[in-house]
């Protein structure tokens, strides 16, 4: 047994720690799902809807003859999707009536200059539609979330609510990013 | 001396072996259990759930198609938004529909493929969703990219593969083995056990390489998309231009051409299109998204129907992927054999308890090798009182 | 999740994971070259280029200076237009990517 013999003149910390512990592992790897599992089951919960709208809800913003109500999918700052910038996801329900008669819905930061350039299109439903939102990193604290409906007779409307307001969160790491490029 | 080399190499790999697993045995046994529950937690949830079984109201009834099944839909809940119908892999499931009711929840319905009736809509607890969850990712939830718990998980195809290496090396004319099976019953746990861990790894070769290749596979698709590198070939399928949709006269939606009009079109204009699934335009200038399995079973084949202009705009075929394609698209549906029906996730399912049994067996005979070197060693230790305590410690560590 | 939002589905059916379906976004980025020129490149965030998709770069008032049209290599170059103007990723409505002439700096 030479290892034996080499082991009782040089027992180095750290290989008494690994000997000690080596097993230990098994136990900080079995914590990390249950530690994950509220998570797990709410984040379930509300990809079924079954969370309301989403964090900040501002309910009937009236655009035009219809109304919208907006909410962000999580309060927390926006997330970076590789070279394409940072986005925020947002999600929006249209009122009961109007679900029919309204054709598409956008979302901007700042006034769009044309239809084109309306922003980023909802996907879903009128009952629960979704979109992800680029946030340049150099827009201002007090920008303005543009909502543009597009009706089926090609009707156009706007409204629109203060970002701080849709995302406190989206406002802090604006701040704390200092007016960047 | 070339003798005494290659006997201490063997005893390396043995080593390398032994110990491959062993300070995350638990760890890894969770990962075996849970895969082998994820292969067919369909079928687990098919025992368990009368609502997700397709039950015939009389031996001559016809399945609906799509469009009479979105209709039955809409004539039980007119206010409820469908996303998309899809026939699960096997007749006697179901249809799923994903809906969307007023209030915003957005379940699954289970819907009987005969009558279109809602025989139920999913439970809280999504048993599929949470046997995949754990076993794929850990639960650890993702945030920016990929979960770091996909990179936990995945990245423990490395040591597999090098498990079963090693093993092969170390197990000397393995081969001989497939024709003397030996095990042992009347021997002691110890060589029981050893002889139930070689015969269930000679005879789990190929299937241990399927695993541990397909999941390094899961791994590397991870460092790929959470660097922006992409491998598909799909084309882009634009969304449809404004000037395409035409205006409508009232207030009311523009008609668009039903499921059964948009499968009609796709299944005449792709040739070999079978259509087990159809997702509803998302808004406005989305597709009808047509698809099923194509005659390479390991792969999907799609179609996006215009559903103004009647035309295909966009396809994506078998024989429209690339070679590079071809091996890497394959990889998700060897892992989890959910390719060829209930008779390849049963035999998944076989090789994946054999899988989870080896990492128990291994564990069996290493605690029963090292208690006995153990105790060996700690009987020189009384008889030389020079050498302390650790020796017993030391002995463990390197008794394979 | 844009142009490709149809890929997403299959793995989302398929492995009918609660996982939040990872995006595509538009994306466009411009540059001044050799002085007078700008060579703007198009893409989806998870690598796929936008060769054919429409960029167009249009002035303040509304008029389209450059219509256009990415090349094979998802990029189109045009001499910069006097006055103000922005340069408009267009592969669609609600996929738009918009950028600034005072976002593309000097060479």
């Amino acid at each position: 047994m030479s290892q034996a013999r080499d082991a009782v003149t040089a027992p180095s910390p750290l290989k008494q720690w690994w000997l000690k512990w080596r097993f230990h592992l098994n136990i900080l790897l079995l914590l990390i799902p249950l530690g994950f599992m509220p998570k797990y089951f709410a984040d379930a919960k509300m990809f079924r809807g079954e969370s309301g709208l989403g964090a900040n809800p501002i309910e009937n913003i009236a655009v035009g003859p219809w109304s919208i109500s907006l909410s962000e999918l999580l309060a927390e700052a926006p997330r970076q999707d590789g070279p394409a910038g940072y986005f925020k996801a947002f999600n929006a329900s249209l009122c009961s009536s109007c679900g029919s008669e309204v054709k598409a819905a956008y979302l901007r930061i700042g006034k769009p200059r044309s239809l084109r350039a309306a922003g980023t299109i909802f996907f879903g439903n009128p009952h629960r539609m979704s979109t992800s939102l680029p946030v340049p990193a150099r827009t201002r604290a007090d920008a303005e979330l543009w909502i543009t409906l597009e009706g089926w007779d090609g009707s156009l409307h706007q409204a629109s609510v203060p970002l701080a307001k849709a995302s406190p969160a989206t406002l802090a790491w604006l701040n704390k990013q200092g007016g960047k490029p | 001396m070339a003798q005494q080399s290659k006997k201490s190499k063997s005893r390396l790999w043995f080593l390398v072996h032994s110990w491959l697993a062993l300070p995350i045995w638990f760890f890894v046994l969770i990962v075996c259990v849970t895969g082998t529950l994820a292969v067919v937690s369909q079928e687990i949830v098919w025992l368990a759930n009368p609502d997700v079984r397709a039950s015939k109201p009389n031996d001559d009834a016809e399945r609906l198609s799509f469009q009479q099944v979105l209709d039955a839909l809409k004539q039980a809940e007119p206010d409820m938004a469908v996303r998309y119908i899809s026939q699960p892999d096997g007749s006697h499931f179901a249809l799923n529909a994903a809906v969307t009711f007023p209030d915003g929840t957005a379940p699954i319905l289970y819907v009987n493929p005969y009558t279109g009736a809602i025989q139920g809509k999913s439970p809280d607890f999504n048993f599929e969703g949470f046997t995949r969850a754990l076993h794929g990712w850990w639960l650890v939830p993702f945030t920016n990219g990929y979960s770091w718990g996909w990179y936990l998980v995945s990245l423990l195809g490395l040591p597999m593969l090098a498990s079963l290496v090693t093993g092969l090396v170390v197990y000397k004319r393995f081969w001989k083995g497939f024709f003397k099976p030996t095990l042992r019953f009347n021997h002691g746990a110890r060589i029981f056990w050893g002889d139930f861990h070689r015969l269930s790894g000679i005879w789990s070769i190929w299937f241990i390489a399927v695993i541990s290749i397909t999941g390094t596979w899961f791994l590397i698709q991870a460092l790929l998309a959470d660097n922006h590198i992409t491998l598909s070939t799909e084309p882009i399928t634009p969304v449809i231009a404004r000037e395409d949709v035409p205006l409508s006269d009232s207030k009311a939606p523009v008609p668009r051409i039903d499921l059964d009009e948009a499968t009609r079109i796709a299944t005449t204009q792709v040739p070999g299109l079978d259509v087990t699934f159809a997702q509803l335009p998302s808004n406005a200038y989305g597709h009808i998204y047509l698809g099923g399995r194509g005659w390479y079973p390991l792969m999907f084949q799609t179609a996006s129907v215009n559903p103004y202009t009647r035309k295909v705009d966009a396809s994506f075929l078998v024989g429209d992927r690339s070679a590079l394609e071809f091996v890497t698209e394959s990889m998700r549906p060897l892992h989890t054999g959910d390719f060829g029906g209930l008779a390849i996730k049963l035999i998944w399912a076989f090789f994946g308890l054999l899988l989870s049994m080896m990492v128990l067996s291994g564990l069996l005979i290493w605690t029963k090798r090292t208690a006995q070197a153990t105790a060996a060693a700690l009987k020189r230790a009384d008889r030389t009182p020079r050498a302390t305590k650790v020796t017993g410690e030391a002995a463990t560590e390197m008794q394979p | 999740m844009i142009f490709k939002a149809g890929r997403l589905v299959l793995p989302l059916l398929l492995l009918a994971c609660a996982g939040p379906a990872l995006a595509h976004n538009p994306m466009c980025q411009c540059e001044p070259v050799d002085g007078e020129r700008i060579k703007c490149t198009g893409g989806f965030s998870d690598g796929s280029g936008a060769p054919g998709v429409t960029l167009d770069v249009i002035g303040y008032d509304e008029t389209v200076l450059v219509p256009g049209k990415l090349g094979d290599d998802s990029t189109l170059t045009f001499k910069r237009p006097d006055g103000e103007f922005y340069v408009l990723f267009d592969a669609g409505p609600g996929h738009v990517v918009e950028i600034d002439h005072a976002d593309i700096g000097e060479p």
